[in-house]
């Protein structure tokens, strides 16, 4: 069993950031006005809505949070890797999924891992079978779960 | 062939004998690696990967070989036990006889909300947590979360579900608003419906259940036996209906690239959903 997971799940793992580090070594990073059009739809989207054309048309920002919940200090913010020199659209029309928004969501600064729905929406590791619609709301879920627990210092061992 | 029987059938011997087998399975370290697999092959719908195992048609029969898996080593320990189900329409108390201390142990205490009672203990030294969301080592639960309630789903929840004559539909994700699959597997959908029995039985036991690691409580295991059972029923309620999707077409919408068509192998295991429809030449429900 440990054979096909490492040659199927770990390097799925796997793929997923060295797709980011590729792209932000290819591409700029930038959080901008502009970037916040791939994040349209992650923030406040529908479902059957389409990918809008302009992140200004929206007007949407990406969520980025401080405060103390509960006794807990929690943080968040999206960053959005965006090809630089106008090959922004080509990425927009490809979807947002293939924007690699960067989920930041810390308690008490460790990592919490937060995964996207489809509808917009977040799953975090803690919250594994429900979603909630700002990152915000899934800090604090993650937070109300945990009680007194800290959140594990390292991922699990091969999920890196 | 063998039986799974209704958890609250089980005899005393048949209860000791399978908590010793999980144990052994855990000592061994084989436990924690079914742990990690489960956690590994959670794929988000927002995401561009293959997904086998959630928000997915294939979330029954994925599901369906990781307890064969699990029941198969549980059986190389002990060849007499099997994974018993977890009735939660019936069973929906956290008195009912799972919860007692020849069996799962109860609920978890207030605070860090630790699992004192029964053989899963941590002071009983043989139920460490190791790949757990929190660096917590100890297993936790937290029922009925009382910050937020959450109730176990009813009998009227599975019927409406089990009345579907589609197994899964377009845009074969979380979001699909019919079909049986996503019914069953439970993803709230706004505007339309909140979560509903299989994820909210992972909420209602809360804790180690509610996370990346819900493999890390031995529930698991009695609750997807149900669900599996529920697939059953399903089966037998709609006997011209089949599993979704079929082969790739041009006109496939949704998720289609991203899911597992009834002949195509699933990862880790390479098995395809057509070859998991029938259980009978391997188990029975009892
Ligand atoms: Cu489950």
């Amino acid at each position: 069993m440990g054979r096909t997971r490492d040659a199927t799940g770990t390097a799925a793992a796997r793929r997923g950031v060295s797709r980011r580090i590729v792209l932000r070594s290819v591409f700029t990073v930038g959080v901008t006005a502009g970037t916040a059009a791939a994040l349209g739809p992650v923030l406040a989207g529908d479902p059957d809505e389409p990918v809008p054309a302009s992140g200004k048309a929206r007007g949407t920002e990406p969520e980025r949070f401080a405060e103390t919940y509960r006794g807990r200090e929690i943080r968040g913010a999206v960053t959005v890797v965006v090809p630089a020199g106008g090959r922004g659209d080509a990425v927009r029309a490809a979807g947002a999924a293939d924007a690699v928004p960067h989920l930041d969501v810390r308690v008490d600064g460790r990592p919490l891992h937060i995964m996207r729905r489809a509808d917009g929406s977040y799953v975090s590791d803690v919250n594994h079978y429900e979603s909630f619609p700002t990152l915000l709301a899934t800090a604090r879920a993650a937070v109300d779960e945990l009680g007194s627990a800290q959140l594990a210092a390292a991922p699990p061992r091969h999920g890196t | 062939m063998y039986d799974r029987k209704n958890q609250r059938n089980l005899t005393r011997t048949e209860k000791r004998r399978l908590v010793g087998a999980i144990l052994e399975l855990k000592r061994s370290g084989r436990y924690d690696d079914f742990v990690l697999l489960h956690r590994e092959f959670y794929v988000s719908d927002g995401e561009d990967r293959p997904r086998a195992a959630h928000m997915t048609p294939s979330f029954f029969p994925w599901h369906r070989q990781y307890l064969l898996e699990f029941e198969k080593a549980l059986r190389a320990v002990d060849p007499a036990v099997s994974v018993p189900y977890w009735d939660w329409t019936s069973d929906n108390t956290p008195g009912a006889s799972l919860w007692a201390e020849d069996l799962l142990g109860g609920n978890g205490r207030p605070g860090d909300r630790q699992v004192m009672t029964g053989p899963f203990a941590y002071a009983t030294g043989g139920w460490t947590i190791n790949d757990g969301v929190s660096e917590q080592p100890f297993l936790t639960r937290n029922f009925g979360r009382p910050s937020s309630p959450v109730t176990l789903p009813g009998k009227d929840d599975v019927a409406r579900a089990l009345k579907d004559p589609v197994y899964d539909a377009e845009p074969w994700n979380s979001v699909s608003g019919t079909g049986f699959r996503n019914r069953i597997e439970g993803w709230g959908i706004r505007g339309s419906r909140g979560v509903s029995n299989h994820n909210q039985v992972h909420r209602w036991v809360g804790g180690s259940m509610s996370g990346a690691g819900s493999p890390n409580d031995p529930v698991f295991w009695f609750h997807h036996a149900f669900i599996d059972l529920l697939w059953v029923r399903w089966q037998k309620a709609h006997p011209r209906s089949g599993y979704r999707p079929g082969a790739r077409t041009g006109g496939s919408g949704g998720d289609r690239e991203r899911v597992f068509g009834l002949d195509e192998p699933m990862p880790p295991f390479g098995v395809a959903p057509s070859a998991l429809l029938d259980h009978t030449r391997l188990y029975r429900y009892v």
